[in-house]
């Protein structure tokens, strides 16, 4: 039923390696700021144009699965997510880092995507064609609010500065607006640049305002950047583990809700991860703790965002609509490949699918041992690289990094200037993480609230397009759960605290 | 992070207020389009944040916050030379190329970092390793990657 002879095609020695080098090159490329999932897995793909479809299949699926792992490692370690569905990784990886425990933060960033990563490919493998038809369910308005979701939830993570959080979302989603119109091709918020025609790029706007600060902080004290302790502790597995067991609930909660957001074509990993998060932090027992450097943050994002792997190829292989940006390409590659998607496509290539399908979980697994090697070696070189070659290597990666996205040196000058609006608005409580979330899901947010409204006008009736529809309200429901829950936990938690006092 | 002026958040006031003069300025912008469609979004957005922003003020002048911990001293010159060697850099990118352009700003940027006396083996092997570095980050992106890297019009 589950092609399960198709697993020894996956087994093969060839298999083996390509899903190894897979991993280790995606991993690689994921970790340095500016090369995303996509970019690792796009740069890759004329590589697999050569091998046998099932082969090229599982070196992109390997590449993917370990580029997403690999955002872990500058979230952690630099404060700057490798790829944006590592943001919610920097709420709680690197303050643990800073105290001295990013080789555990990097240990717990590698199991939890293992397991993500298996949850992910599990529901690939068994429930594919069902939950397809969940991506169908979403129309424009349902992502508008998903969009208009995932800003509340980043704004409510600071619960004492939530109006900071939504100011923030809603510059960055004015951020997004600036260039042509997606929808009408108006020029919009340019100053009359030609350079801002193109708009802001996403990816180096992530790495301006997230890894800029970090150097402006860096180079102004002698402090070292991350605690470091005497003696080498190793991969700190059975610690790892231990935290992993304890947080089984929120390890499997992390990555159905990855699964099931990578699903809906468009919200991505980073949606997956702060819902994760959010959830992680609402079902706590140490919700204090969360952004001072707590794991169970941690396991939440990283789980979730390397499930909406799994979770994105489902819409992509079932219904041909690409459920994440690296997945398009994946897309294409099978076209190439001669490879039609769709419904029979488990029937009709079942030896293809069903063996990358396999080569998922043999690269998810693989990931294990190569990350943790490569992790503690990133590990490594970030504590002991002295800071006079610590901030010109970083910097000089983010240009590197931010110009080779679109080949355009008007790109790094605005990643450098967004650093620096950055640094002063986060000193003002102005956290970046709401700005960029909200640039990532501006047009989104943007086509989802046109179309609607077009759609309303035209129908006379705005306000049963936006409030009227049954997902739509479920969404509205939880976005008012994440803007009041913290407000009415607070106040009854000090209600609880008065009644003890008496 | 923190309200570091003691009674009221005169810094966070400041940034709220310069997100409403951008809300008005994205007002204004929109007047200029042509499609309704393209107005709606922005308008929208804007007058949220500028709703948000307007909450900011007033909660800080009816009930300020108390201080937080003020921010640990830092050098101001170092921070102020790590943006102006990056920008530089990026700046002359178009006439020296990315591979100098690099260099020059990962030694700018190496001398700010530096809080060590410089000793015989730093002047030796920091530079060397920089060099390595650029290099090997230009082979990976221009080479192996294959991103068309600025070579500079003055190596044309």
């Amino acid at each position: 039923m589950l092609g399960i002879e198709y697993l020894v095609d996956a087994l093969t020695p060839t298999h083996l390696l390509i899903a190894l080098l897979g991993v280790v090159a995606g991993t690689v490329i994921g970790a340095l700021p500016g090369l995303t999932a996509t970019m690792a897995v796009a740069v890759l793909v004329p590589f697999t144009f050569s091998m046998p479809t099932a082969s090229g299949l599982i070196m992109m699926g390997a590449i993917y699965t370990g580029a997403i792992y690999g955002g872990a490692y500058s979230a952690i370690l630099l404060n700057t997510p490798g790829t944006p569905s590592a943001i919610a990784t920097t709420f709680d990886g690197y303050p643990m880092a800073k105290r001295g425990d990013g080789d555990l933060a990097i240990t717990i960033a590698c199991i939890a995507s293992v397991v993500g990563g298996l949850v992910g490919a599990a529901f690939l493998l068994g429930l594919s064609p069902p939950l397809a038809k969940v991506a169908l369910a979403f129309g424009p308005v349902e992502y508008f609010w998903l969009a208009i979701f995932g800003l509340t939830l980043i704004a409510s993570l600071s619960e004492a500065n939530l109006v900071k959080g939504l100011a923030g979302g809603c510059l960055g989603l004015l951020l997004s607006c600036v260039g042509v119109a997606e929808v009408s091709a108006d020029i919009r918020l340019t100053f009359g640049s030609q350079t801002l025609l193109g708009g802001i790029e996403v990816v180096g706007a992530l790495i301006g305002l997230f890894c800029v600060p970090v150097l402006i902080d860096l180079v102004g004290t002698p402090e070292r950047h991350l605690k470091v302790t005497g003696e080498s502790r190793g991969f700190r597995l059975p610690e790892a583990l231990a935290i992993a067991w304890r947080g089984k609930f929120n390890l499997l909660r992390s990555s159905l809700i990855g699964t099931f957001v990578g699903i809906l074509p468009g919200a991505g990993g980073s949606i997956a991860s702060l819902v994760s998060y959010s959830e992680a932090r609402r079902a706590s027992k140490r919700t204090e703790r969360f952004g001072k450097g707590e794991p169970d943050g941690v396991q939440a994002s990283e789980s979730a965002n390397n499930a909406t792997v799994g979770g994105g190829f489902i819409p992509t292989l079932v219904l041909g609509i690409p459920g994440t940006p690296p997945d398009a390409v994946i897309l294409g590659a099978l076209l190439v490949q001669g490879v039609r998607t769709g419904p029979n496509l488990f029937t009709e290539h079942a030896a293809v699918v069903y063996t990358f399908i396999y080569g998922l979980f043999l690269a998810t697994v693989l990931m294990l041992p190569m990350g943790l090697l490569i992790g503690r070696y990133a590990y490594r070189t970030i504590v002991t690289v002295p800071k006079a070659m610590l901030v010109p290597a970083v910097a000089f990666m983010t240009i590197i990094g931010t110009y080779a996205i679109r080949n355009s040196i008007a790109d790094v000058v605005m990643m450098i200037l967004l650093g620096v609006v950055g640094w002063v608005l986060n000193r003002f409580d102005f956290s970046p993480s709401p700005i960029v979330l909200g640039l990532i899901l501006g047009s989104i947010a943007e086509r989802g609230f046109v179309q609607a409204w077009v759609l309303g006008t035209a129908t006379d009736n705005v306000a049963g397009m936006f409030f009227g529809r049954p997902i739509s309200l479920l969404i509205i429901f939880f976005i008012a759960l994440s803007l009041f829950y913290p407000l009415l936990a607070r106040r009854w938690r000090l209600k609880q605290e008065a009644m003890r006092v008496e | 992070m923190s309200n570091r002026s003691g009674v009221r958040d005169l810094g966070g006031m400041a940034v709220a207020a310069a997100l409403i003069v951008l809300g008005g300025f994205v007002f204004h912008d929109t007047t200029t389009y042509v499609d309704v469609d393209s107005k709606v979004f922005p308008r929208t957005v804007a007058l949220v944040m500028i709703v948000c922003c307007t909450i900011v003020i007033v909660r800080d002048l009816l009930r300020p916050a108390a201080a937080g911990e003020a921010p640990a001293p830092a050098s101001v010159p170092r921070r102020l030379g790590l943006v102006a060697a990056m920008l530089g850099s990026v700046l002359v990118m178009p006439w020296v190329g990315i591979l100098v352009s690099g260099l020059g700003a990962f030694a700018a940027l190496m001398a700010l970092a530096m809080f060590d006396p410089w000793t015989r083996f730093r002047l030796v092997v920091y530079p060397l390793v920089a060099v390595a570095m650029v290099v090997a980050f230009y082979v990976l992106f221009g080479q192996v990657l294959q991103v068309p890297l600025p070579v500079g019009s003055l190596f044309e």
